[in-house]
């Protein structure tokens, strides 16, 4: 138990099997909550993946005039409670990463649930079990711990996670060393 | 050093100085309304109807228990704002035509599929039609006298408002209106049941306190109620007086679970009225542009409200280029996140998302 989504940033390919998924979890109405964005279109091919980071102190919950935004025990910083949800928008704004939407038609809030009815039971969610490249894993907390070990770099380089977002997430993320002149022997 | 403290002033004329919290002041408050209308409703109290005084003293501890949650809720920096601001707003003229789609025909619920709609609509206006039979009986805003034979006359507020015949199909209506209520219910119960049962997402956030309660407790007092009729028609009344206390104790114990549970939507609902005034009015007045790709994305006001609360909450996201994430628009900050992992300017590029929606 207490695995959690891990992302190699730079293995993306771009093939978007982690939109597809993310529409088939339950629940989530034919609609995928995550995104792959193009890192610098003009130049390269190269994508990022980007989805809810759960984090630990969640602005969109904070800024939630209805406690809607529930967090899970597990840590998963759930989609809007369909019967709170008042409409306002207020996560879309709020949220530093940009990732809530907003379905105008139903008047209510959807984002990223780490696919809930399966991480509960440990079981990855749906953007993680079909990535083909590594990109995104789950895993174990030693894991985690193992692979940014293995990736610190004695001149500090290589680092992970926390600098390069707002505060402490569920799902933790591993800095592309090759896009900081870094080659990465695999 | 110690502090000091401004000694409050009270003031002469001022409400807010006779009581000792809010709390005090909106009980006291809505206590004295319904005495006074009761005192009105039953002609001086010459017909009250004692039989029910359960369901007053059940109506007195749901004041006290909707009052703490909701007072303690709107003390919450956003919904302080969006209150404050909302009651304000409600003169718009969009605003019947708003409350009536929120609140009476749920047209966002039926957006979200046919099947909850109906469940929904069952349960809510069952609910709804409930409590505005049972109340105003309760504190005897409304009762019903024969002088002459054979018809009923309806008084409601200490007026005689209609003479119905007592074997017309209104007055049918009147009789049974508890009873259909109560099977509109039970339906819309067993589909949400159902929908409990069978939706892998449903199944996976449920929880037996938060989900299954409410709807038991509904049940409960459905099937309690129609019981009570069960006996007066087949039985001659057979164990009504037990099955009436029964009943008394299952609305009793819903009524005080109200305000904590799934429940509390009931009364909090119209807040998606105010959200949605707030929303309109505020992008009337001015649009914030994206300090980024100069879309604009959100009213101004509302760019300033939520980078308020989040600074009471200590999150602070100013970036060192100048802006703060709220002051972005949802694509350019998931670009700048990129451009944060990658070191590449990504939000700078004029280039849109592409491919973002997988057709499942």
């Amino acid at each position: 138990m207490g695995r959690k989504l891990f992302l190699e940033l730079e293995n993306c390919i771009g093939c978007r099997s982690c939109l597809a998924a993310c529409t088939q979890c339950g629940g989530h109405d034919q609609r995928n909550r995550n995104y792959v964005l193009d890192v610098n279109p003009f130049v390269n091919r190269q994508t990022m993946p980007l989805m809810c980071l759960h984090c630990v102190n969640p602005a969109c919950a904070r800024s939630c005039p209805a406690q809607a935004i529930q967090i899970h025990e597990t840590g998963a910083v759930l989609s809007a409670l369909v019967e709170k949800c008042i409409g306002c928008q207020n996560c879309t704004i709020s949220c530093p990463y940009g990732i809530p939407k907003f379905d105008v038609e139903q008047n209510l809030m959807y984002k990223c649930d780490l696919c809930i009815d399966r991480t509960k039971d440990d079981i990855p969610p749906m953007c993680a079990s079909v990535c083909p490249s590594n990109t995104l894993q789950w895993l174990t907390e030693e894991e985690i711990a193992e692979k940014q070990q293995q990736h610190e770099m004695e001149n500090g380089k290589w680092v992970t996670s926390m600098p390069y977002l707002e505060s402490e997430t569920n799902v933790k993320i591993n800095l592309p060393g090759i896009l900081q002149g870094k080659e990465k022997l695999f | 050093m110690q502090e000091v403290r401004e000694t409050p002033v009270a003031k002469k004329y001022n409400l807010d100085g006779a009581f000792a919290s809010h709390f005090a002041k909106s009980m006291f408050l809505t206590v004295s309304g319904l005495f006074i209308l009761s005192l009105i409703g039953t002609r001086m109290f010459t017909h009250i109807d004692l039989n029910l005084y359960g369901y007053m003293v059940g109506t007195l501890v749901f004041l006290g228990g909707f009052f703490y949650r909701f007072i303690a809720w709107g003390e919450r920096p956003p919904a302080k704002l969006i209150l404050k601001k909302g009651i304000k707003l409600l003169g718009r003229r969009s605003t019947p035509k708003t409350s009536v789609e929120h609140l009476a025909t749920y047209k966002f619920i039926w957006n979200r599929g046919i099947f909850r709609w109906t469940q929904h609509f069952l349960i809510g206006w069952g609910c709804i039609l409930s409590c505005l039979v049972t109340f105003p009986l309760v504190f005897g805003w409304m009762y019903f006298t024969m002088e002459e034979n054979g018809y009923y006359t309806v008084v409601a507020l200490g007026m005689d408002i209609m003479k119905v015949d007592a074997e017309g199909w209104i007055a049918y209506l009147f009789y049974n209106a508890l009873n259909i209520t109560a099977f509109m219910v039970i339906a819309g119960v067993c589909m949400a049941l159902y929908r409990r049962l069978k939706n892998m997402q449903a199944r996976a956030e449920q929880t037996f306190m938060y989900d299954f309660m409410p709807l038991y407790l509904l049940l409960f007092i459905s099937i309690t109620g129609l019981l009570l009729t069960f006996s007066n028609v087949f039985l001659h009344g057979f164990g009504q007086p037990t099955m009436s206390l029964i009943h008394q104790f299952s609305v009793i114990v819903t009524l005080i679970y109200l305000p904590f549970g799934k429940l509390a939507h009931i009364p909090f609902r119209p807040m998606s009225v105010f959200a949605r005034n707030y929303r309109e009015h505020y992008s009337e007045q001015s649009m914030k542009e994206c300090r980024v790709c100069q879309s604009e994305f959100v009213s101004t006001e509302q760019s300033k409200d939520v980078i308020d609360v989040l600074g009471q909450n200590h999150l602070q996201f100013e970036k060192e280029e100048g802006f703060h994430l709220a002051e972005l628009c949802p694509p350019c900050r998931r670009k700048y996140r990129i451009s944060r992992f990658s070191g590449i300017p990504t939000h700078e590029i004029k280039v849109k998302e592409a491919n973002q929606n997988a057709k499942g």
